[in-house]
């Protein structure tokens, strides 16, 4: 809308008066600018680097001596056979993530709001937060022997509560390795994801709540009119980043979850096959071809999920 | 005090249920990792530790400490955190506060050009010889000044401020402030909690960043700790791949040997809790800013 | 704020021309800058006089010295009493760069940005060949006379095997041997073992009814570990045939390499595996159980059979875990199983080379190759090897006996071994002589008290060795990864691991034969041929230089 209104003050000659507005708001201008070149100079400058996914780029030679080779890695990456399966395992499991991992820490956040024992809360807090900052090997680690067939506490629970007969090899089935991925993605990392809700309900003004509880309206009926609308925008604006990470499947959590080859047909994704068929081999041109087909599939979801929120009244730009 | 009705009782106490289910789930594990790194090694290797040590023990911290350099890498992890936090927070909401005011000409221009750096990258390599053409290779800035800026944070900030009441700034503007003095007199205070959380992300992702130092400093003196714990662990434990690249070279057990002294999942453990234990520290002392109840509502009138 | 405001012009100028010569950062020729990783000046006192010291060839020098793997630290130099002994006297000092966990990115950055380290170690092969390409490594051969240690002990034809194609030496071998080793085999667990009366544990059928027995007595056991990723079944490959240790993805056939695929025994192989994963004979976890919960399993007793690529040294680990609380149990190492028929003398599941594990390098930033090359030589001599594996002289041993065994002194036998760990003796040895090392450890070995004795040792030296076969011929058949085999490669790889997964989770020996049928078709037209042909090439050619 400003550019066209823009291009339309343009258009009729007005741009001293453009100029003029401008130097009338120098003063933002001024805090905007300079970040501004920061980000032209640490982002931009080195952005030349996208170019080496038409080269054939050699390491030794640097990035003005690799020949250029168009869009060869392209269409190496295209129409490598497991492409399709690759491709599908990326948006699933996306997917996924989107719509059982994006709610969990939202829901979280107004779960822990709702507690009164300001101590319990506090701790609880803390506490679920904790994950985030165990490595995923660790993490691994834990998950392998919890679900591992010999003496694991999942098996020895399911045997116990005669459930199952023989203990079952959870990381070697292919119909669990979705639900365990993004289980476990979600118990590591919802906590910390749920802080940036919490700030946003803490923003809140506490008269709303009072004028609703005088209207006789109950907790259930004050987060539904009070505090989801109030964390609307924030809620919007990760939904539309999520949307823009579709291709973000996942890398470290699969390449630790998933060592059973035989989930390859579920567990391979476009970071997890890049690595293996490129940056293990120093194929770095192959490797920034897929970059690059990422981010650009990236940026048009990403406006997508922008126009789409703009109807919604939040938006990035 | 608000009164409860008792569907809302019933459902304080399922609420309080599954938040303690969760809590468990979420402590567990973490609390298993403290106890195994006071548990020998080898006593580790016999599995079946759980809620307490069995053979208890500071051994795995001992090899941890004993390096002269960690005071020093703790040093610089502090310094680097506090110093790139508070900057990077700053910037950022500067940035932040400027793109969230509906006036500004090519608004739209910069946000899509700030959000394209999120995507859109050049890799290591030209990144590292701008660093270096800057002269920042081996200098402490390198640690600090790449992440002045995070289009992410920007991101978020802007969402807080965009929430805030539109009156606010114009009625201190009226009363002759510019914009810098509204961002850090009138939008700040109130944006307690976003701050804090910016804070704590920024924090925490200086704290856990091993990589940068990994690769932009080879001066011993400037390594922060998560570099230096990565440095002793992979001197004090025998992983896979050694095993697989030497295990066929009889003689390299001599060095295998002397690395099996102390079992490595112990010691995982211990450098895990020497990495992480200062930064957890940070979030319960930041939990005052979530404090329901900054009153907007009075400053709007 | 003002300050900043002249910025904005400044800085795009200033960036323009960084830009540029940040291109050119990527070129070769770029000078060093201040960058360089680690680099000190050498002291002017020691730099002056570049005389070596008394009774050694060794030239004073400094310099960088960075291993390339991310699980890698070098201990700083001088910190100990071995390397404070090598500064004082033989006046070589050196600075460690660390990979800090991303060797590959600090690698490709010091290249990119031409300041590499003046020396590196890192695997044979193809980042050694792109670095002689680009004219960066240093050449021994005019050394190699004038310092003798190396050539006397690697020998001529381990020379020629490392050799580049233009005919030069350029790397300095680790580990390099002469004599067989290897640490895979056969570990049985000592008291089930007993407890089922000892039955023959020859053959795969004895070891097919042994495991079934022990399953059906002892149902919370394994009988059967095989190791992180399945890797013993690849050890157990090694007893279908004779003489033929398992060859990474490919078969030897008269004078050329076949498709793995179609390998008789591996077919056998892995039919024989999947049965014992189907009976549930083989640890259901075998793709996902981390190390430690394999070495969980082996510590508490509770593995039967345990096959694996090492077993010399997780087994020592266990033993004495199991023994500490019942000195009748234990893992004792067996002759390995193999098919009935086969003679089982020549049943060889290990394989050794003689150029050892990996290589170091001297790139051209080095000031004085020369005086480094002077040291690595005097490193892998005898008197280099005895002081960087046993500590200096005067430390845990003040003398040698008459082959150069160094006797320990009180204190190399009375102080534990936490104590002696803050020595990192062992750690620095970046040249080591495989021979020379074994032979003398043996004979340390001896000096000790009977109740000391190396559980490892002797495995390797009752089994272990005595079952390895020489597989210096097969060494470097690996493709540049980039090129058009290396992509080849990748796949059949991808295509092996995937199928290795599937026979042994196959319902019925049918379907293994069909799985392994359709990996070959897969992998023919992945381009296995051309892979093959080119290994085959490589490998004729290191048999031409042998001889």
């Amino acid at each position: 809308m400003e550019i066209e209104r823009r291009a339309l003050n343009q258009a009729k000659g007005s741009s001293v008066t453009w100029w003029f507005r401008w130097f009338r708001q120098w003063d933002i201008q001024l805090m905007v600018l300079p970040a501004l070149l920061f980000i032209f100079i640490f982002s931009y400058l080195p952005m030349y680097g996208v170019l080496m996914a038409f080269q054939d780029y050699q390491l030794f030679g640097g990035f003005f001596n690799s020949p250029w080779v168009g869009f060869k890695h392209f269409e190496a990456f295209f129409n490598s056979p497991d492409f399709w399966t690759v491709m599908r395992n990326t948006i699933v499991i996306s997917l996924l993530k989107l719509c059982i991992g994006f709610p969990a820490p939202i829901l979280l956040a107004l779960l822990l709001n709702e507690v009164r024992n300001m101590m319990f809360k506090r701790v609880i807090q803390t506490v679920s937060y904790l994950p985030h900052f165990l490595s995923w090997v660790i993490v691994g680690g834990f998950v392998g022997s919890m679900l591992s067939t010999d003496n694991g506490s999942v098996n020895m629970l399911l045997m116990n509560l005669h459930l199952t007969s023989e203990p079952i090899s959870f990381l070697s089935v292919p119909e669990y390795f979705w639900g365990i991925l993004v289980g476990t993605g979600i118990w590591k990392e919802m906590g910390f994801a749920a802080i940036v809700y919490l700030a946003a309900i803490a923003g809140i003004d506490p008269h709303l709540y009072e004028a609703a509880s005088i209207d006789g309206a109950g907790r259930f009926k004050q987060i539904q009119l009070i505090t989801l609308p109030c964390i609307r925008p924030v809620i919007i604006i990760f939904m539309i980043l999520a949307v823009g990470n579709i291709l973000n499947a996942g890398f470290e959590d699969i390449l630790i979850l998933a060592t059973n080859p035989i989930l390859r047909d579920v567990s391979d994704v476009i970071d997890t096959y890049v690595y293996r068929m490129g940056i293990l081999n120093n194929r770095y041109s192959y490797a920034a071809a897929a970059g690059l087909f990422k981010a650009v599939v990236s940026v048009g979801l990403l406006a997508i999920a922008n126009r789409a929120a703009r109807k919604m009244g939040s938006s990035l730009w | 005090m608000m009164k409860l009705s008792p569907g809302d009782k019933v459902l304080q106490v399922f609420i309080y249920l599954l938040l303690l289910l969760l809590g468990f789930i979420t402590l567990y594990p973490f609390w298993n990792s403290l106890v195994i790194s006071f548990n020998t090694g080898s006593d580790t290797a016999l599995g079946g530790i759980t809620f307490w040590p069995r053979s208890p023990t500071f051994d795995n911290y001992m090899v941890v400490f004993r390096d002269d350099r960690i005071s020093q890498a703790f040093l610089i992890s502090i310094l680097r955190t506090v110093v790139g936090t508070v900057l990077s927070v700053l910037f950022t909401a500067v940035l932040a506060y400027g793109l969230s005011r509906q006036e500004l000409m090519g608004r739209k221009f910069y946000m899509v050009f700030c959000v394209i750096t999120m995507y859109f990258s050049g890799g290591l390599i030209p990144t590292f010889l701008l660093m270096r053409e800057f002269g920042m290779m081996d200098t402490f800035w390198v640690l600090v000044i790449p992440g002045l800026i995070s289009v992410y944070n920007m991101i978020i900030f802007r969402t807080f401020f965009l929430g805030l009441p539109a009156g606010l700034a114009e009625s201190a503007r009226i009363d002759g402030c510019n914009h810098i003095g509204v961002l850090v007199r009138i939008i700040l205070p109130i944006s307690g909690p976003v701050v804090a959380t910016l804070s704590l992300f920024t924090a925490v992702g200086h704290w856990n960043d091993w990589f940068s130092a990994s690769i932009y400093i080879n001066n011993p003196d400037l390594i922060p700790i998560q570099t230096l714990l990565k440095q002793i662990l992979n001197s004090n434990i025998v992983t896979d791949q050694l095993l697989q690249a030497i295990g066929s070279s009889a003689a390299a057990q001599d060095r295998l040997a002397l690395m099996q002294s102390v079992t490595s999942k112990s010691l995982i453990m211990a450098t895990t809790m020497v990495a992480t234990l200062p930064i957890i520290m940070v979030y319960p002392f930041l939990q005052k800013y979530f404090v329901k109840g900054v009153l907007i509502g009075s400053l709007k009138e | 704020m003002k300050r900043m405001k002249k910025m904005p012009l400044l800085s795009v100028v200033l960036c323009t021309v960084l830009l540029m010569s940040g291109c050119g950062g990527g070129n070769n020729a770029a000078v060093q800058s201040t960058a360089e990783p680690g680099k000190e000046p050498a002291p002017a006192g020691t730099a002056a006089v570049a005389t070596p010291a008394e009774g050694t060839t060794v030239k004073p020098v400094s310099f960088s010295y960075y291993s390339n793997y991310d699980w890698d630290t070098t201990e700083p130099w001088g910190d100990d009493s071995t390397t404070r002994w090598i500064i004082d006297t033989l006046k070589v000092n050196i600075t460690p760069v660390q990979s800090s966990g991303a060797a590959e990115t600090k690698f490709s950055t010091m290249i990119a940005s031409g300041s590499l380290p003046d020396v590196i170690m890192m695997d044979r092969g193809a980042n050694v060949e792109r670095l002689r390409q680009a004219g960066l490594l240093v050449s021994f051969d005019e050394y190699l006379d004038k310092y003798p240690n190396l050539k006397k002990n690697a020998g001529e034809a381990t020379l020629n095997m490392l050799r580049s194609d233009d005919g030069k030496l350029y790397q300095f071998p680790n580990w390099y041997t002469s004599s067989p080793n290897g640490n895979g085999g056969w570990l049985v667990n000592r008291k089930i073992y007993k407890e089922l009366n000892s039955p023959k544990l020859e053959t795969f059928d004895d070891l097919y009814a042994y495991l079934k027995l022990v399953k059906e007595k002892y149902p919370d056991v394994v009988p059967l570990e095989v190791g992180a990723k399945g890797r013993g079944i690849d050890t157990m490959y090694g007893g279908f045939a004779e003489n033929k240790p398992y060859l990474s993805k490919a078969n030897p056939v008269g004078n050329a390499l076949e498709s793995i695929f179609k390998d008789p025994v591996f077919i056998e192989n892995m039919l024989f595996a999947s049965k014992l994963f189907r009976e549930k004979l083989i640890s259901q976890d075998v793709f996902t159980q981390t190390s430690d919960q394999i070495t969980e399993k082996l510590n508490t007793g509770r593995v039967a059979v345990f096959v694996d690529g090492d077993v010399a040294n997780p087994g020592r680990g266990a033993n004495s875990a199991l023994r500490a609380a019942d000195p009748e149990a234990g893992y004792d190492i067996i002759w390995p199983i193999h098919k009935a028929g086969l003679n089982a003398e020549k049943i060889t599941p290990n394989n050794y080379n003689s150029l050892g594990w990996n290589v170091l390098v001297i790139t051209k930033q080095a000031e004085d190759p020369e005086a480094i090359f002077s040291y690595l030589d005097w490193a892998t001599g005898d008197d280099g090897q005895r002081i960087l594996n046993f500590g200096r002289q005067g430390l845990y041993w003040d003398e040698t006996d008459a082959d150069g065994v160094p006797i320990q002194n009180e204190r190399g036998l009375t102080t534990p071994q936490s104590e002696k760990d803050k020595e990192k003796i062992g750690r620095f040895n970046w040249v080591g002589n495989t021979t020379f090392i074994d032979k003398t450890k043996a004979k340390m070995d001896a000096q000790l008290p009977e109740d000391k004795q190396n559980w490892t040792t002797l495995a390797q030296t009752k089994v272990a060795w005595k079952t390895s076969r020489n597989f210096t011929e097969f060494v470097n058949l690996d493709p540049l990864p980039d090129s058009e085999e290396g992509t080849i490669a990748t796949t059949v790889n991808d295509i092996y691991l995937e199928v290795y997964a599937k026979a042994l989770y196959a319902k019925s020996d049918e379907e293994v034969q069909q799985l392994l049928k359709k990996a070959d078709e897969d992998a023919e037209r992945a381009g296995y041929a051309k892979l093959l042909k080119f290994q085959t090439e490589r490998w004729q050619n290191n048999l031409s230089k042998m001889e």
